[in-house]
């Protein structure tokens, strides 16, 4: 049997789609995948639905245009929402119940669990996951496994995900329009974290940080289970933004400046050309030049100041010193010049860059750590909708 | 008809318990409050009374236990259910410091946020000479009731005291002060005079406020609106060494004699000495019962908020609707949003992300 899913990412700079498909006793593969720059999108939301549509449609027509060996055409039907921005937080939840007997049994785990589903949100909000993380039972926590244990109060941790409602209804009203039904609201970064670790890492403590467009996002893995995560409102676009108010540039020359020569580290002085011609200058005027310690001052203070802001968080969590598998890049900003040392220094941590190691069929992608949440978002699809297509394939059908 | 008010106060821990029973008898009127606290002790006549964790700590207190007044706060959540029907914003006062005020507080706030209701929280913080110990524990809880609560006020019991007081007096005066601008913050709100501020704008007002400061005043005679001016820019309870300041909620409380000029006087000044730039918000309270002849101002300062009127306006001091002066984002603190102007800005301890950072920390870039 053969399952098929899309997941979609409607970012700051980029919109991707990307396709999977799941054999019966083989890994999951990505069969298609497109990206195309975004619009209309700023800070992960969307400003302009008319043109989130049309970066809709043109993604879908780019997935459709990339035959595959085995089918003609493929109709997309429907995708999961890879989502990120600020809107979204996470927040502790522990919900209690009296075990019915002496013991604890499956029926109070499931009470339990049920009882965690009715956290109430603002109306405004809406749940995009629930992660169970560990059980307690009267004084005693960190339960992997209650059932059969004695106890008079038994309690499960979670960590509830959620987000704006309108921001997402967004994304929905762009879609619909684009002839795209957009399934279940995921979270960026802990599908980025599911594609990117393994069971080792998870057990042992690691972070995640995915750096997208608009945002970043990180999600800490300890024991085994998700143990924090968020979302702060910076990302890639910062960085240029911040290179176009220094040096007066486009938007287009910044993001040129950041992608080929910035550097999240301040080199030696002399290591490279101080100075940097200005990408995209009219033949009609004299070439202009940056200072080269001037650019990577920007993209140091930055960066150093997000990394240092996520450091706190986790400090005031308790978290930074469980991280013994250290830490993990992923996003489309992973790729920045630089920034695995920067974050080796701000955390005092190994680093190293995550690429989706679930998921085959990235072999050709030159920044496959740009493609984490997607695959983590196609992972999760397969789990939870195993039995039930998600997509349509017509072979030629309307040919 | 007899209205139910959409506030309750709530009083947690021992000291929470004797400020919220303060405020109430201050108040002369009945008002929607309940007490809780792990010690059995902290019930008062005349005051509804939840005792935390009862089946855990048998009503014998926390013993300075902040996981177990937790513990105990998590058993006994849904006590308060039954006091929140039709309330739209809940009060709590506290002291930080001990085990119930901060651990009780923090799973107090949580379930109000699940019940959809927003709280502000008003929590002292401990003596210097109560010890390193019981600091340490203020302090670590005082960014998880921030982030639980939306709005917090936090006040440093040092800057109440002189050294002249007695222990008794320190305690007293603590007390009395948090009483106070609890106090006036509800009359604020219960008896709203030509400018009001109703529950509904202060839920929106405290949803993203973050850490505060309070302090309040009461002068009279014929240039109390300067005097009162100057005793609030001089109070240390708003020292701006505390952090900088994002939004601005005044309250002027006054019999009928309450003078227009009077209102634009306390506004501007005030506004001058804490920040043009921070969004402003102001109430009136008219009762000549209680302030005649009288003028009290309550001022609280928040350090993350963004109090924004629906329409973008701003109710200027003298009562007329003006544009607000910071509607364009660029206008707001250093320039260099840039790209980011329309969007919904990063704020982060008071500071606008969305500005680049060199450009926050003056750094002169050689380039």
């Amino acid at each position: 049997m053969t399952n098929i899913y899309a997941a979609i990412e409607l970012g700051t700079t980029q919109t991707v789609l990307a396709v999977a498909e799941a054999k019966t006793g083989s890994r999951l593969k990505i069969i298609r995948h497109a990206e195309i720059n975004s619009s209309g999108v700023r800070k992960s939301q969307i400003l302009n639905i008319h043109q989130v549509t049309q970066s809709i449609k043109s993604v879908l027509k780019a997935i459709e245009q990339k035959r595959g060996k085995d089918d003609d055409s493929l109709n997309i039907g429907n995708a999961f929402l890879v989502v990120s921005g600020q809107h979204i937080k996470v927040d502790p939840y522990c919900s209690s119940v009296q075990v019915e007997g002496s013991k604890v049994t499956n029926r109070d785990i499931e009470e339990v669990e049920r009882a965690c589903q009715m956290m109430i949100l603002p109306k405004e909000r809406e749940t995009l996951d629930i992660i169970y993380q560990t059980y307690g039972l009267d004084a005693l926590g960190g339960i992997s496994s209650p059932k059969g244990m004695s106890g008079r109060m038994l309690r499960l941790n979670t960590l509830h995900i959620h987000g704006d409602t309108n921001r997402i209804n967004d994304a929905r009203t762009a879609a619909g329009e684009a002839n795209l039904e957009l399934r279940d609201p995921l979270f960026a970064v802990s599908c980025a974290a599911d594609a990117v670790l393994n069971d080792s890492e998870k057990r042992n403590g690691a972070l995640v940080l995915d750096l997208g467009g608009g945002s970043t996002g990180y999600a800490v893995y300890f024991d085994g289970y998700l143990a924090a995560a968020n979302a702060i409102g910076i990302g890639g676009d910062h960085i240029s933004s911040d290179i176009a108010y220094a040096f007066q540039t486009t938007h287009a020359q910044s993001e040129e400046l950041k992608k080929k020569e910035s550097s999240a580290v301040l080199l030696p002085a002399g290591a490279a050309s101080a100075r940097i011609p200005l990408p995209g200058s009219s033949p009609l005027m004299e070439t202009r030049t940056v200072s080269r310690r001037a650019l990577d001052t920007v993209v140091n203070l930055r960066l150093k100041e997000l990394f240092s802001i996520i450091r706190r968080e986790l400090e005031d969590q308790d978290l930074l010193h469980r991280l013994h598998s250290g830490v993990v890049l992923t996003g489309g900003g992973a790729a920045l010049k630089g920034l695995d040392a920067l974050a080796q220094k701000e955390f005092g941590l190994p680093v190293r860059l995550g690429r989706p190691i679930h998921v085959d069929g990235l072999s050709d992608v030159p920044n496959p750590e740009s493609f984490a949440a997607i695959a983590g978002a196609l992972m999760f699809a397969h789990r939870n909708y195993e039995c039930k297509p998600l997509l349509s394939i017509f072979k030629g059908l309307f040919k | 008809m007899n209205q139910v008010s959409p506030i309750l106060l709530i009083g947690v821990g021992g000291a929470g318990c004797a400020i919220a029973h303060g405020v109430n008898r201050a108040f002369g009127e009945s008002m929607r409050h309940v007490l809780c606290d792990t010690d059995a002790v902290s019930a008062r006549e005349n005051s509804r009374f939840i005792l935390l964790g009862g089946d855990r700590l048998s009503g014998h207190g926390s013993g300075g236990d902040v996981a177990q007044a937790r513990l105990a706060a998590e058993d006994s959540k849904h006590a308060f259910d039954e006091c929140l029907d039709g309330v739209r914003l809940a009060v709590i006062v506290t002291s930080l410091g001990g085990g119930t005020g901060g651990g009780a507080t923090l799973e107090i706030l949580k379930h109000l946020r699940q019940l959809g209701v927003p709280g502000i929280v008003f929590a002292t913080l401990p003596f210097s000479f109560e010890g390193e110990e019981r600091a340490c524990r203020a302090r670590g809880i005082t960014s998880m009731i921030e982030e639980a609560a939306g709005a917090a006020i936090f006040t440093q019991l040092d800057n109440l005291i002189d050294n002249t007081d007695n222990m008794a007096e320190a305690m007293r005066r603590a007390v009395d002060t948090l009483a106070s601008g609890v106090t006036l913050f509800w009359r604020i709100l219960q008896k709203p005079g030509y400018i009001r501020l109703d529950t509904e704008r202060v839920k929106k007002i405290i949803a993203t406020a973050g850490r505060g400061r309070f302090a309040t005043v009461s002068v009279q005679g014929p240039t109390r609106a300067g005097d009162a001016v100057d005793a609030l820019s001089r109070s240390p309870l708003l020292a701006a060494n505390q952090g900088p300041v994002r939004s601005i909620l005044l309250g002027i409380l006054a019999g009928d004699d309450l003078r227009l000029s009077e209102i634009g006087t306390i506004a501007d000044g005030v506004r001058d000495a804490f920040g043009r730039q921070a969004s402003f918000d102001l109430a009136t309270v008219n009762d000549e019962s209680t302030f005649s002849g009288r003028l009290s101002a309550v001022l609280m300062l928040f350090e993350a908020g963004r109090a924004q009127a629906d329409d973008g306006e701003a109710v200027s001091a003298t009562g007329q609707k003006r544009r607000r002066r910071d509607a364009n984002p660029l206008s707001q603190g250093p320039k260099g949003r840039g790209r980011f102007t329309n969007v919904e800005p990063t704020i982060y301890n008071g500071e606008d992300l969305d500005v680049p950072t060199f450009s926050r920390r003056n750094i002169i870039l050689d380039i």
